[in-house]
């Protein structure tokens, strides 16, 4: 049983009960406290350009065959009527904030998986031990009453159970599957909604007569780690309900930070691309900052018009963390690439921090402090934070440069 | 060419050239060990013909005096694995084939023509310095490990030698840290300042365990070469020209804490932190509190892992100052504990920020800084 968790001496072990909080069609759900017009009606969430996509639609879309992910003008051939409302990342994110820490007041450990999604631990919650279900339904309350957003819960045995589950259970639903019943629970569904299986798994078992959950769950283990190697096993575990892979209370550490951008028109001016590549480093930098790690790695993508896409990277001798020397390497790798290939139209430009250590910064002989660049870029973060994004700007990205 | 050695012998001589042998080799002939036979010895030399020669010269029976140059790789697998028993080498005239057989083993192997070995030039100076192997040994011990490995600042690369009237000042610095040993010599007859690659000085520091008399030091008169001289063995580098970094300032002249620990309690405790600070840039993080009450001082290692877990060990330490806290690169502190030779060491310290002093109790001679980690408490 609970092999995912310490128990103390005798204390009585109870059984895991781990819940799936899905935020049902988050952004537009965020829009409409904003603008309450668009309550009942089909929205679209994305931008306009040619080649948006669209990152959240209301049910109401959905109905005509919208869906996230889609192109924005396809989107729009389906549902014309539909109002397109551009994202506002910062009102999101504060509202995920909103809603992972109501998450935590309710459980000990509550990993985010997402902006609009997170793990909730409820083994033993309550006065019997035995109160997980209550306790979603306290979470679905307060992020109504408190958020005013309607949250989807399915509760299971472990994460991948409870992950079917929260999509079953939608929209703005609480679904239970009894203790012990995971398995049984899954058998009827169609193997496409167990998470782990993709369309080209999903086609594979299709061919040899498997169409179920419960198919996969009584086939020889053995046989699917042959076809599918370590996913076989995986994949084997999950369709029975065995999942002890435990909820994550404390975040992991970054593994490597990015950010890009894709151009709504081609762009080959090398001022603006060096900006651009200097506003990736800014916001790179103060993620590392807040993480408290520094990159070894500095990564330049560039993709071209012909949608071939380059990458050049460069390994630090000091792993960095300031802004100035992530867009240092970010120029350096981009004019290095441009010698090699000549300045060329550029679809979508991205830098990536990776090979992350902690930010511990082994000091020099010579110098006796922080270095300035890096003091700087604290006292920036710290206006950020109080004031905005756009509180304050670098010299040499409000005037542009030269 | 003929000649007569026994087989340690020669295997102990063409391990001591070889080092000198780059792994890489542009020129052929840097692959390559000469032999000289001649009177009663055999003369073994090697060279990258960049930075370092190595010479070293056995007892022979010379029938024949005569010099090839053979594969170094070759010849020392092969003599490594013949048995401890009387080896024949045999040239003929005019051949580059060289036979060597020993016991039932013959072989024959290709060699070079000894006058494409890039010369070896005699180093000749206007004064020299004599010092005993075993405290060279120990003197160069204590700094060669703290030189630069990268080659971003050549001079860091080596060992800077300040040589005075009655000792040698031997210096090295990677920018990270500072190694300062001072080495008293009863007399010197040379004063100069010279920087000399660490890489050569880890070869002779291997040679000097063999050495049975005063090494001797000379530098040419163009400063450009340095000789040391072990009777048997000769080992030449090419010095480092450049400017070392005046390092005296560098040496904190005060501390607000001195923590003195037992060198082996200490380094057990570091070396187990380094294990859960390999995740983290390998960050260990020490915390002085002085005694209270009659109750000895204390210094506690600490580190952790992401996600994995944390160590702390505790040692009894007299300290002396504030409370103190400062995180040092736990590869640093073992690298410079696995030289002493106290059984006492100091740990000065001013803010988590400036430059850690190492110093080992009871004997003045070195003294080692190295700076922190920037961390977050």
């Amino acid at each position: 049983m609970c092999a995912n968790r310490l128990t103390t001496g005798a204390a009585p072990r109870f059984p895991t009960r781990i819940a799936h909080c899905d935020l049902d069609t988050f952004f537009v759900a965020v829009e409409r406290l904003r603008d309450p017009q668009l309550v009942g009606k089909p929205v679209l969430v994305g931008g306009r350009g040619p080649r948006s996509v669209v990152a959240s639609a209301s049910y109401e879309a959905r109905a005509f065959g919208c869906h996230s992910a889609q192109p924005m003008a396809q989107a729009l051939r389906a549902c014309p009527e539909a109002t397109v409302v551009p994202p506002d990342f910062t009102r999101y994110r504060a509202a995920s904030e909103a809603f992972h820490a109501l998450l935590r007041d309710a459980s000990p450990a509550v990993e985010s998986v997402g902006l609009d999604e997170a793990f909730a631990d409820l083994t033993g919650l309550g006065a019997d031990g035995m109160g997980a279900r209550a306790t979603a339904e306290a979470i679905r309350a307060r992020v109504r009453a408190e958020l005013g957003l309607a949250v989807s819960i399915g509760i299971a045995g472990g994460r991948t159970t409870a992950k079917v589950t929260s999509d079953r259970a939608k929209p703005d639903g609480l679904l239970d599957v009894p203790a012990g019943g995971d398995a049984a629970f899954l058998a009827p569904l169609p193997l496409r909604e167990l998470p782990l299986a993709g369309p080209r798994l999903v086609e594979r078992l299709a061919l040899a007569g498997v169409r179920t959950i419960g198919q996969v769950a009584v086939l020889d283990a053995g046989w699917l780690v042959r076809q599918f190697g370590a996913a076989g096993h995986a994949l084997s575990e999950r369709a029975r309900g065995i999942d002890a892979t435990p909820v994550r209370g404390v975040p992991r550490a970054p593994v490597s930070v990015s950010r890009e951008v894709t151009f709504g028109e081609d762009v080959r001016d090398p001022v603006l691309l060096d900006r651009v590549l200097e506003g990736h480093a800014e916001r790179i930098g103060a993620d590392l900052r807040r993480a408290g790690r520094r990159a070894r790695t500095v990564m330049l993508k560039v993709r071209w018009l012909d949608f071939t896409t380059v990458t050049r990277s460069h390994t630090l001798a000091r792993p960095a963390q300031s802004t100035a020397q992530l867009a240092a390497v970010g120029r350096a790798l981009r004019a290095e690439l441009v010698a090699r290939e000549g300045e060329r139209p550029v679809r979508l430009i991205g830098l990536a921090a990776t090979n992350l250590v902690d930010e511990a910064l082994q000091l020099r002989l010579e110098e006796r402090a922080t270095p300035r660049d890096e003091r700087l870029d604290r006292a920036l973060d710290a206006i950020r934070e109080r004031y905005g994004g756009a509180a304050v700007r670098r010299g040499a990205r409000s005037r542009g440069r030269g | 060419m003929q000649l007569r050695c026994q087989q340690d012998q020669l295997h102990r001589g063409l391990s001591a050239v070889s080092r000198a042998v780059p792994a890489r080799t542009v020129l052929p002939i840097t692959g390559h060990v000469l032999l000289e036979a001649e009177g009663g010895h055999v003369k073994l030399s090697a060279t990258d013909a960049e930075t370092i020669a190595i010479t070293y010269t056995i007892d022979a029976a010379v029938a024949q005096p005569g010099s090839i140059t053979l594969p170094s790789r070759l010849l020392s697998d092969f003599v490594a694995t013949l048995p401890r028993e009387e080896i024949t080498i045999t040239l003929a005239e005019r051949s580059r084939q060289a036979s060597l057989s020993c016991a039932r083993n013959d072989a024959s192997i290709g060699g070079m023509d000894p006058d494409e070995f890039p010369p070896i030039p005699p180093v000749q100076g206007t004064g020299a310095v004599q010092v005993e192997p075993e405290r060279l040994r120990t003197a160069l011990e204590h700094v060669v490990f703290a030189a630069a490995t990268d080659d971003s600042r050549p001079v860091l690369t080596g060992v800077h030698f300040a040589v005075g009237p009655e000792s040698i000042r031997l210096a090295t610095a990677d920018g990270f840290r500072l190694a300062v040993y001072t080495l008293e010599l009863a007399q010197s007859g040379l004063e100069r300042d010279v920087i000399v690659p660490a890489r050569a000085l880890a070869e002779l520091a291997r040679l000097l365990p063999e050495a049975a008399q005063p090494v001797t030091m000379t530098v040419n008169t163009a400063q450009t070469q340095v000789l040391f001289d072990l009777g048997h063995a000769t080992l030449i580098a090419n010095l480092i020209q450049g400017t070392f970094p005046n390092y005296q300032q560098l040496i904190p002249a005060s501390s607000t804490m001195r923590s003195e620990v037992a060198v082996g309690e200490f380094k057990q405790a570091v070396r187990l932190a380094s294990i859960f600070a390999r995740d983290g840039s390998g960050i260990v993080r020490l915390i002085a509190s002085p005694g209270t009450g009659g109750q000895p001082g204390k210094l506690m290692v600490t580190a952790r892992a992401d996600e994995v877990g944390n160590n702390e060990a505790v040692i009894d330490a007299l300290v002396a100052g504030d409370e103190a806290r400062i995180a040092f690169n736990s590869r640093y502190l073992i690298e410079v504990l696995n030289v002493l030779t106290t059984d006492r060491v100091a740990i000065e310290t001013t803010s988590p920020s400036s430059p850690g002093v190492v110093r080992p109790v009871g004997d003045d001679r070195y003294v080692h800084v190295v700076m922190p980690m920037f961390v977050e408490w």
